[in-house]
């Protein structure tokens, strides 16, 4: 799994890069709704988003 | 229309007082049903193509093997080049020593999109049958159940979800944001990405030959001189178009199957 091929590879960089802010994002966006407190949640799930895409890239693919 | 529109192909066109097909945009993908009055929806043109299709590509393939000889004839010679197109491309670039497995998935794959993509250019069915979606989701599923059922019969099943959703040297506690993440990236947007891109790249391609072919035929029709010009120059640079969608069309299935080989690859990877 680590390493990957080719073009496949870098679309799955992307594919990390982007599911995170987006799932977490929308986790977020959903607590907003629930609790009310719009857009607290929701910036905070894109920020542990984007650091867990980028922390899982360096995790697999950033080691020699 | 005027007579002129009688010898330009005009997909989606149609009279304007048609308020269904004029201007064409993107309700020109809808499909067509053959028999609208029998209650026979489903069959359609872009069912009838991936059937001819699907017919064409057994076919071809069978009547590449038939009398197959040790010294090749030119009908086997072409047939062994565009199987080792492939074969060797695709599936041994990718896969490694386990290609033979799965060539035969792949060559069908190839042959399959190609042939599909090239009716956006035959001029009797003018359609590539991927610019509807669902097709796209069709054949990204079976890529899907491939590279899943593959790993699977690997790893088994336990081993195949740690090995996809579980890096190693993670601490334990951030597993808990990781793995979502895992799941959503590798088993649901990386087969949406791979059917996305297939049926994107045939969609706006063929709006662009729509728009060339039929914005120029108006124009052309058209009383003021200037606009006559500006229609021939459109209709002209619709062959260039034409050109790009062909080459656009055989890129198109090769990266399907090159990612749908390297998605098999990852699967069977041993974790280091």
């Amino acid at each position: 799994m680590e390493g990957g091929v080719g073009f496949d590879l870098c679309l799955r960089v992307l594919s990390y890069l982007l599911s995170g802010p987006v799932l977490y994002g929308f986790l977020g966006w959903l607590a907003d709704q629930w609790l009310h407190t719009s857009p607290l949640w929701m910036v905070v799930g894109i920020v542990v988003g984007m650091a867990a895409g980028i922390y899982l890239v360096v995790q697999r693919y950033g080691r020699p | 229309m005027g007579p002129l529109g009688l010898i330009i192909p005009m997909e989606g066109g149609g009279a304007e007082d048609d308020a269904h097909h004029w201007p064409p945009g993107v309700h020109s993908f809808d499909p067509k049903p053959f028999f609208p009055d029998a209650g026979m929806d489903w069959l359609n043109t872009y069912l009838l193509q991936a059937v001819i299709a699907t017919v064409l590509v057994i076919g071809v393939w069978l009547w590449f093997a038939k009398d197959q000889r040790v010294v090749p004839g030119f009908k086997q010679w072409i047939g062994e080049q565009l199987y080792n197109l492939v074969r060797n491309g695709i599936g041994r670039e990718a896969l490694g020593p386990d290609y033979r497995r799965f060539t035969p998935y792949l060559v069908a794959l190839f042959s399959f999109i190609l042939v599909n993509n090239l009716f956006g250019q035959f001029f009797l069915s003018m359609f590539p049958t991927f610019s509807r979606v669902g097709y796209a989701y069709g054949l990204a599923l079976l890529s899907w159940l491939l590279y899943n059922g593959v790993g699977i019969a690997k790893h088994g099943l336990g081993g195949y979800l740690k090995l996809m959703t579980m890096p190693k040297g993670v601490p334990g506690p951030l597993y808990a944001i990781i793995i979502p993440l895992e799941i959503l990236s590798n088993f649901i947007v990386r087969p949406i990405t791979l059917a996305l891109r297939l049926f994107a790249n045939l969609f706006a391609g063929h709006l662009v030959v729509i728009v060339f072919v039929v914005g120029g035929s108006m124009l052309l029709e058209n009383a003021d001189f200037l606009y006559k010009i500006a229609g021939g120059a459109s209709l002209l640079m619709a062959f260039p178009i034409f050109g790009l969608e062909l080459f656009i069309g055989a890129l198109q299935a090769y990266i399907f199957t090159v990612l749908t080989a390297q998605y098999v690859a990852s699967s069977l990877a041993e974790d280091h």
